[in-house]
């Protein structure tokens, strides 16, 4: 049976743009080729609300929520795809609901 | 019908000074500047009940009091002419065929709230409307309607055009003040409401086009005539816009109450080829679909919002049989997701999350679960935002896919639409 396919979405919209995001994507992409972690997809995401906290990056579906992410967190979020712990320092900075609604969506097919 | 907007119910020549003088015109605005202060005139304006044609039917008199009522110098009236309300033409057609109406109505406006200056905003694609709008005033000054000390009072007013940008948004108020303060039309926060803090930060009075073309006839026929015209909830008349998908598109003026089947079959001619009704649209992109049985609704904000939808200003689309309401519903999705203006985080994930997931539906991936998503993207948006254009797109959206739910299963099913 195949390994479940690990999503990783960053957000591109207009705030987490602003604060980086397209180098992020293409920072994490090009790490998670380097690293031949096959079973992990980068993709660029709309939005998910969480535009004060940006830039986001949404796991799925583990549905782990790392928030203000810079080029700095990136080996500790590659350590973690890898089978490492949660970045904790990066979790839990966007409200509940706005992640329920988020994690509803993407249960639902949205990505 | 003898129409209070269009004097023949629907639009048709270019009214000189002379000819709007021939029939009462700025009759209204000298017996104002003679005999009646601005509390009275207000006072008429509340007592005919009415409402604004913008969009959200505000009671005018209320707003301006609220004006009137507000403090600090100089006070400032924009009449509002942005309308890019896609199907919308009621202010241009106005602006090109009656100026002088449009101008009168805004000039009772600013001698109600004591403005000193009134700007007449209109879309600055509406060539024509400007140039006439610009004619008009020029005008009015040579006759001693408009400037110092008009008509030998104490009241002074300057009117100027104003070509308004062509995004949606800047017809919002809050952006028309933006724009005229040589600024990007982007909305501001509110509260302050512009009544009390304004363009130049003073109190400003934002009216539709419309809105202030009735003001006229109410000073001179009295709040009870005006009354006579239209329901209780919703008196005087309105001009409706219909598409090219009727026999005959255009504006019609009908008092407030009219069976939207008349507006539709009498001054329409029905759908072009006899076709069958499907869908009705009956307030602009930000209104909720109706069912061809609503035909009888009556046109007015409360008969309206019974039905499960809004009157909006008037722009009524109709879709015949064969059309497929995922497909417009995705249409008018992308339009909101395009005009939002940025500003609001929450604005732009609501309305790009409902294209998102329209266009997901509409190729046929994604499970029904998606559907379910629906109202929580809605319920997200709620109340949030500086404007009111995240709340825009979940009326259509939400009971097109309550009254439609086979055009949707069908895409979801077969990727595709119904035949
Ligand atoms: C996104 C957006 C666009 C709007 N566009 C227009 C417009 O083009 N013309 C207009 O009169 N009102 C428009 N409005 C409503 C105005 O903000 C305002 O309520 C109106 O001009 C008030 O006039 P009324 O009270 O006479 O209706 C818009 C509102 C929003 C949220
Ligand atoms: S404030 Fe930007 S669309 Fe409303």
């Amino acid at each position: 049976m195949a390994e479940e396919v690990c999503h990783v979405l960053v957000c591109t919209n207009v705030d987490c743009k602003d604060r980086g995001s397209q180098d992020l994507l293409a920072a994490l992409k090009a790490r998670v080729a380097q690293e031949g972690l096959t079973d992990v997809v980068v993709k660029p995401y709309l939005c998910f609300g969480g535009c004060q906290h940006g830039p986001n990056i949404v796991l799925y579906p583990s549905k782990i929520w790392y928030a203000q992410v810079t080029l700095n967190d990136l080996d500790d979020i590659v350590a973690h795809l890898k089978g490492g712990p949660v970045v904790r320092r990066l979790t839990g900075k966007v409200d509940a609901a706005t992640q329920e609604l988020i994690f509803q969506l993407l249960d639902a097919g949205l990505f | 019908m003898n129409g209070v907007l269009f004097p023949a119910g629907h639009p048709a020549g270019d009214e000189s000074l002379e000819a709007y003088r021939a029939r009462g015109g700025y009759e209204a605005w000298h017996a104002a500047l003679r005999s009646l202060s601005p509390e009275p005139l207000i006072e008429q304006v509340t007592a005919a009940g009415l409402r604004g044609r913008g969009g959200a039917g505000f009671p005018t008199g209320r707003k301006w009091a609220l004006a009137r009522q507000a403090e600090g110098t100089p006070r400032y009236v924009v009449c509002n002419g942005g309308e890019d309300e896609p199907g919308s033409m009621k202010d241009r057609l106005l602006l090109e065929h009656h100026p002088h109406l449009v101008l009168e109505g805004t000039l009772l406006a600013a001698y109600a709230i004591g403005a000193s200056t009134a700007y007449l905003y209109i879309n600055r694609l509406y060539e024509r409307a400007l140039a006439r709008a610009q004619a008009a005033i020029a005008e009015a000054l040579a006759e001693g309607e408009v400037g110092e000390h008009v008509q030998g009072s104490p009241f002074s007013i300057e009117v100027q055009t104003f070509p308004a940008p062509t995004t949606y948004v800047a017809g919002e108020d809050t952006a028309a003040l933006e724009a005229i303060e040589g600024k990007e039309a982007l909305p501001r926060p509110k509260p302050p409401y512009p009544v009390t803090v304004g363009l130049h930060g003073k109190p400003t009075l934002v009216n539709n086009v419309e809105t202030l073309a009735n003001v006229p006839a109410i000073v001179r026929q009295g709040p009870a005539w005006f009354r006579g015209l239209g329901t209780g909830d919703t008196p005087g008349t309105m001009i409706f816009c219909l598409g090219e998908e009727v026999a005959r598109p255009g504006a019609y003026e009908l008092p407030l109450g009219t069976p939207l089947r008349h507006l539709v079959e009498v001054c329409g001619g029905g759908l072009r080829g006899g076709r069958r009704l499907k869908a009705i649209l009956p307030g602009g992109p930000s209104s909720a679909f109706l069912l061809p049985e609503a035909l009888d609704v009556r046109l007015d904000h409360q008969a309206l919002r019974e039905a499960g939808s809004s009157l909006g200003c008037g722009v009524v689309r109709l879709f015949p049989e064969g059309t497929c309401l995922l497909e417009e519903t995705l249409a008018i999705a992308e339009f909101f997701a395009r005009e939002s203006c940025g500003q609001c985080p929450a604005c732009r994930m609501e309305t790009g999350m409902y294209v998102a997931l329209l266009q997901k539906l509409q190729k046929g991936q994604g499970g029904a679960a998606l559907l379910e998503q629906i109202p929580k993207i809605g319920a997200y948006g709620k109340g949030k935002g500086y404007c009111s254009l995240i709340s825009m797109p979940v009326p259509p959206v939400e009971s097109a896919v309550k009254l439609f739910p086979d055009d949707f299963t069908y895409h979801l099913e077969h990727g595709r639409c119904p035949e």
